[in-house]
């Protein structure tokens, strides 16, 4: 093993300027992840040629990959930085931020895009009041086990950089949200506005612009079945559409 | 309901039920090659010239194929290339997208070689001399039979991996265990279309 690890990092200065690689060597620590490195390259900020240069910068929070904050695209794919093991990846390591949103500076990305898509399907139990509602339903076991699967979800944004659907030139909502629609359909007081939901996933950017890559599902960090949320909204929408032609 | 779904819907629907049916028909009255040029081609001609086929043709196949075709090529060039996610969805993925575009291009050459050229020079009809002498001829006959090898093979890939799509468009197939179930049906599709247009094709090798 050699006692040094050489990192290759896509950097922007700011949200306008050109993108630009940069190397940096660093001592090899055993069972290091990518933040870890990210953290000894910014105290001491120097690239491979000895020069110094402003420290890369990053985001991230939880460190245990259940915030999804320091998503990024570490050889070619995307992960979570804090739980890439050094140990596992072949060296050089190439780190870039995210393709599918506005770079902000160097791997930090703007994902308000995903926020937003949760927001147009209204990914959230509507309550019309500050009033005491009662204890709500109780969950069936079956619906317990898939909902709590769903609702891993950290928005992290894994399943939309490797969807080839997902450009930064169309709308498409992506499978996170759709899965995050799926959620809350399946929920008791969530399912009032089913059909709300299903309204914007048959609209530009919804339901019909997934092209069946399944890369989402196999690039999820929470393992969240994607493609079956996806064909479960696709069965709810083609429900609604017959409903739809048959309604007077 | 907005159109930009409606029609990606209409697009996938149209590939099975009237493009994708006639495509295993077409496929099945080519199985006649064997019995020679003149089953061949009464079988063909009580085809094409039984008084509905005319209009049949027009509405379960030239529109909905037409359809398919001018909006499948609007989609394949909305997307971004990631060729380091090599997994076999996402190949099937790109797959799905060429043999789209080389199908397209084959059904143009196809049209034109067996019905608008022979119609033109006045011999529709005699199906099976026209297909056995283009494969036959000693200069342009290789090429040919390369085409239509190829464009066979496109064919029914597109159909029989469009079908796994469609399953999972619709909200078929929903849980990863029957997601598998319809892609090994597909497969299974795939395998018995090739083999029957090729056995086919055979005939007149």
């Amino acid at each position: 093993m050699s006692d040094t690890v050489t990192f290759k990092i896509k950097r922007q200065n700011t949200a306008e300027s050109s993108p630009y690689w940069e190397n940096f060597v660093i001592p090899y620590i055993p069972n290091s992840n990518v933040i870890s490195c990210l953290m000894d390259i910014q105290t001491k900020p120097e690239n491979s040629k000895g020069e110094k240069v402003t420290p890369v910068v990053w985001e991230s929070n939880c460190l245990e990959e259940v915030c999804g904050s320091c998503t990024m695209v570490i050889n070619g794919k995307v992960h979570q930085a804090c739980s890439a093991l050094i140990d596992k990846l072949e060296k050089p390591i190439t780190l870039e931020p995210m393709s599918k949103f506005p770079v902000i500076r160097d791997l930090i990305v703007d994902r308000s895009r995903m926020f937003e898509a949760l927001k147009k399907v209204q990914a959230w139990v509507t309550a019309d009041g500050y009033h005491d509602l009662g204890p709500g339903d109780r969950e069936s076991q079956s619906i317990q086990e898939v909902a709590y699967k769903l609702s891993e979800c950290m928005t992290c944004g894994c399943c939309v950089e490797a969807c080839p659907q997902y450009t930064q030139k169309n709308n498409f909502l992506g499978a996170a949200a759709i899965s995050q629609a799926r959620l809350f359909n399946m929920h008791h007081t969530g399912k009032n506005i089913t059909d709300e939901r299903l309204d914007t996933l048959m609209q530009e950017g919804g339901i019909s612009d997934c092209g069946n890559a399944q890369n989402c599902v196999e690039v999820c960090p929470k393992s969240i079945p994607l493609t079956e949320s996806i064909a479960e909204i696709g069965r709810q929408v083609s429900g609604k559409i017959l409903r739809n032609i048959f309604k007077a | 309901m907005h159109s930009h779904f409606l029609l990606r819907r209409i697009h996938s629907l149209t590939g099975v039920v009237p493009v994708g049916l006639f495509l295993v028909y077409h496929l099945y009255l080519q199985l006649y090659l064997h019995y020679g040029a003149e089953i061949y081609n009464n079988e063909v001609n009580s085809f094409y010239d039984s008084p509905l086929a005319t209009w049949a043709l027009v509405i379960v196949v030239y529109i909905p194929l037409l359809f398919h075709s001018l909006l499948g090529v609007l989609l394949v060039f909305e997307n971004k290339i990631q060729p380091s996610y090599t997994y076999f969805s996402h190949l099937l993925y790109w797959l799905q997208r060429i043999s789209g575009i080389g199908v397209l291009l084959f059904i143009i050459a196809h049209v034109w070689n067996a019905k608008l050229g022979p119609w033109i020079a006045g011999t529709w009809g005699t199906h099976f001399e026209h297909l056995s002498s283009g494969f036959a001829d000693p200069e342009t006959g290789m090429l040919t039979k390369t085409v239509y090898l190829l464009g066979v093979l496109g064919a029914v890939f597109h159909f029989a991996n469009g079908l796994n799509t469609f399953c999972m468009t619709w909200g078929i197939a929903l849980t990863p265990t029957s997601q598998k179930r319809v892609r090994s049906f597909s497969i299974l599709v795939f395998i018995i279309l090739t083999a029957s247009a090729f056995y086919a094709l055979a005939a007149i090798w």
